[in-house]
């Protein structure tokens, strides 16, 4: 038997640069199309001092928006089984 | 049809009468031009007529995104307007960034076509299905970031190019930004928005764009993406930005100013400035700049800047002594709409005239003084044209008209100052296309030697030239300078660099080095291809970007611009002191000294590599058959 890897995504907002590659990644792989607003992250304040991330219900714990953010905002950790 | 990557429509708005209406996008165009700037130069070519003035009613504005625009691509959110522009009387299109393109894709929209002038203030709003010229009558005199700020607040996430006083006051030099940050329409789109009553475009949309090809679509971006994600160099240019491609300290240092240069260095910015670095949607190379000053009598201002490099040029200006002045000054540029790069070149013409005493208090009524205040009073000035600033605010033609015998010292083509001085960085291509581009003096679509530098293998330049796909019976004429030490004739090789920025800008696709490295014009057609559906091979790619180019010369020589506007600015051929360094005009590999036979010849070279006339520098008819575009004539 081979064991899931199991990761959890860290937050790091001061380091989001507004790119949206990860709703476009999130909308892509679950609605086939690039569409930000149906993605289930959400980015707000893109370009402001202080941007915001939020997950929303529906979120399939996919970890594509992460493995896509090459700016570190979202940190994949390996969680401990 | 079902519509891939292009949304298929295409936005008419006239300002006169508020009349809004759409028509769909052309298939049999699209066979000829690609999106952005290839189809907004056609959608201008079809309205065009010539010796308009460029602030009435008449002129058009004609923004336009790229097929490849609001998908995950790399690098696809480039937004590009054309228009005839009042600082040079030039048909030209003009590139900016961050997300008003990737905004407008997804509101439903590849292309806006603007006419007419209303009668009051307005901004206009396309969010999704409803468009709506609004009331600007709060927003008018506001500068850019409070525009884009009181906007924001009102709509939440959505694109904005706004203008500021600068604009509204019909300033030559104005630009808009993109987001508060990115400029867009060097030349005075400002001040064409301005003179229709147009503060803000606003662009804010759900709709999403669909892939044609997944599989195909799949396979490419994972592979671009891994290229991007293992470049060894990504995360040097997450830290720098474009500071990392221009060391300015460097600059400093080498005029002399070693103070100055201790305040431009890596170390100096990521400690004293940098506050954020934010990205165009898409881009996983992002380079733009949020800065804070944290110290001095400007403590606490933000700044949003397509790089910091803008600020720390604007710090070349012997009269401003330390970062925070440079910054402030910068900052308030910005705010008004100016051209930064336009703004210290006039600050330096004048300050050379006041020392030679052709400018007096007498003349110009103002007292003159090489430092911060008298910038920043200037400024003021040409804003809201004011005394002499009036004269300034309509660009380097009238100066030149107004002051007897001046023209002669500018270093300016076709109405704009040159940005790329090749006495201190040579005569590469970046520095050539500034005198030939149709727009003026202007770099962006000249960039290519640059990025392989001079002294790098002969087999390395052929494998950059693969990449941008030049045809390989070209490439022995581009090994043929006018002289054989001099390597690679810049000339002939400008044309390759214009065609390939103008397949990137009709795609959607960002020309800067860090991200036009990862492309090439293969991958560029067969991200093209899964994206629309289409079927068009790099050769058609290549054609369609030559096409466009010549369409807007045809455009431009109506307008009357032929050879005798493509000059080499005469300052160019006279020592230029540097620091306690006089430096020549020489070629890219810096071994030959360029003189006015020199420069000559590679016009011609030039020409003869578009396939036009040398002697008026314009398309020939052979070339205008066959490219098709007969017609345009």
């Amino acid at each position: 038997m081979v064991n899931k890897i199991l990761y959890e995504i860290i937050v790091h907002e001061e380091k989001c640069t507004g790119c949206l590659i990860c709703q476009l990644n999130c909308s892509y792989v679950h609605k086939q199309i690039f569409s930000p607003s149906e993605a289930f992250i959400q980015i707000s304040n893109q370009y402001s001092l202080t941007p915001k991330i939020l997950f929303l219900e529906g979120c399939t714990h996919c970890n594509q928006c992460a493995q896509h953010c090459l700016y570190g905002a979202l940190e994949l950790k390996e969680v401990e089984q | 049809m079902e519509w891939h990557g292009y949304t298929g429509n295409i936005l008419n708005v006239n300002l006169t009468d508020n009349k809004i209406s759409l028509t769909k996008e052309n298939l049999e165009d699209l066979k000829q031009f690609i999106g952005g700037i290839g189809i907004n130069c056609k959608l201008f070519a079809e309205r065009f007529k010539p010796n308009i003035d460029p602030l009435s009613a008449e002129n058009l504005i004609i923004i336009g995104t790229g097929p490849l625009v609001g998908t995950a691509t790399p690098g696809a959110s480039r937004t590009v307007a054309i228009s005839r522009f009042p600082a040079t009387g030039a048909i030209a299109n003009s590139c900016g960034s961050m997300s008003f393109g990737f905004q407008l894709k997804h509101a439903g929209f590849d292309h806006v076509i603007i006419s007419g002038k209303s009668d009051k203030p307005v901004y206009l709003l396309i969010w999704d299905d409803h468009v709506e010229i609004c009331d600007a009558r709060q927003l008018w005199g506001n500068d850019i970031v409070e525009t884009h700020d009181a906007l924001i607040k009102k709509y939440e996430s959505c694109g904005t190019i706004a203008i500021g006083q600068a604009g509204e006051n019909l300033v030559f030099s104005s630009l808009t930004l993109i987001d508060r940050t990115s400029t867009f329409g060097r030349g005075g789109l400002a001040a064409i928005m301005g003179s229709k009553n147009l503060k803000a475009i606003v662009a804010k949309g759900s709709k999403g764009i669909s892939i044609a090809q997944p599989k195909e679509f799949n396979k490419l971006y994972k592979n671009l993406f891994e290229r991007i994600r293992t470049y060894p160099h990504r995360e040097s240019w997450h830290e720098l930005g474009m500071l990392r491609s221009l060391p300015v300290g460097m600059m400093l240092k080498a005029s002399g100013q070693n103070k100055k240069a201790r305040q431009c260095t890596d170390r100096f910015y990521l400690k004293k400035l940098k506050k954020r670095r934010i990205a165009c949607p898409s881009c996983p190379m992002g380079d733009k700049d949020i800065l804070e000053l944290k110290e001095g009598d400007f403590a606490g201002l933000i700044n949003y800047t397509s790089s910091v490099i803008n600020p720390f040029l604007m710090f070349m200006f012997e009269g401003l002594k330390s970062y925070t002045e440079a910054i402030k000054t910068f900052d308030l540029i910005n705010r008004y709409g100016l051209d930064s790069l336009t703004m210290v070149s006039l600050l330096e013409f004048c300050n050379k005239l006041y020392k030679e005493g052709i400018f007096t208090k007498e003349n110009t009524k103002i007292e003159w003084s090489a430092d911060y205040n008298t910038f920043i009073q200037l400024i003021e000035m040409i804003t809201h044209r004011k005394g002499f600033g009036d004269i300034l605010a309509d660009g380097w033609n009238k100066l030149a008209e107004t002051y007897d015998d001046i023209g002669e010292e500018m270093l300016v083509v076709k109405g704009l100052d040159v940005i790329f001085e090749p006495r201190f960085l040579h005569l590469g291509t970046m520095e050539f296309e500034q005198v030939v581009n149709p727009k003026g003096a202007h770099v962006a679509s000249g960039g290519s030697p640059t990025y392989v530098g001079a002294g790098s293998s002969k087999d390395k330049f052929i494998a950059h030239f693969k990449r941008m796909g030049i045809p390989e019976s070209a490439i022995k004429r581009l090994f043929s300078p006018p002289f054989p030490e001099m390597i690679v004739n810049v000339g002939r090789l400008t044309r390759y660099s214009e065609d390939w920025y103008t397949v990137l800008t009709s795609l959607g696709l960002c020309a800067r080095a860090q991200m036009n490295r990862f492309w090439g014009l293969e991958s560029a057609s067969e991200f093209y291809n899964a994206v629309t559906g289409f079927e068009r091979s790099s050769e058609d790619l290549r054609m369609a970007a030559e096409r466009t180019w010549n369409l807007m010369k045809i455009m431009n020589m109506k307008e009357g611009f032929s050879r005798k506007d493509d000059k080499f600015p005469k300052g160019w051929f006279k020592p230029l002191k540097f620091g306690v360094n006089e430096l020549e005009f020489i070629d890219f590999f810096g071994e030959t000294k360029i003189t006015h036979d020199i420069a000559n010849q590679l016009l011609d070279d030039y020409y003869d590599e578009r396939g036009w006339d040398k002697e008026n520098g314009l398309p020939t008819q052979d070339k205008v058959k066959e490219l098709g575009l007969e017609k345009y004539l």
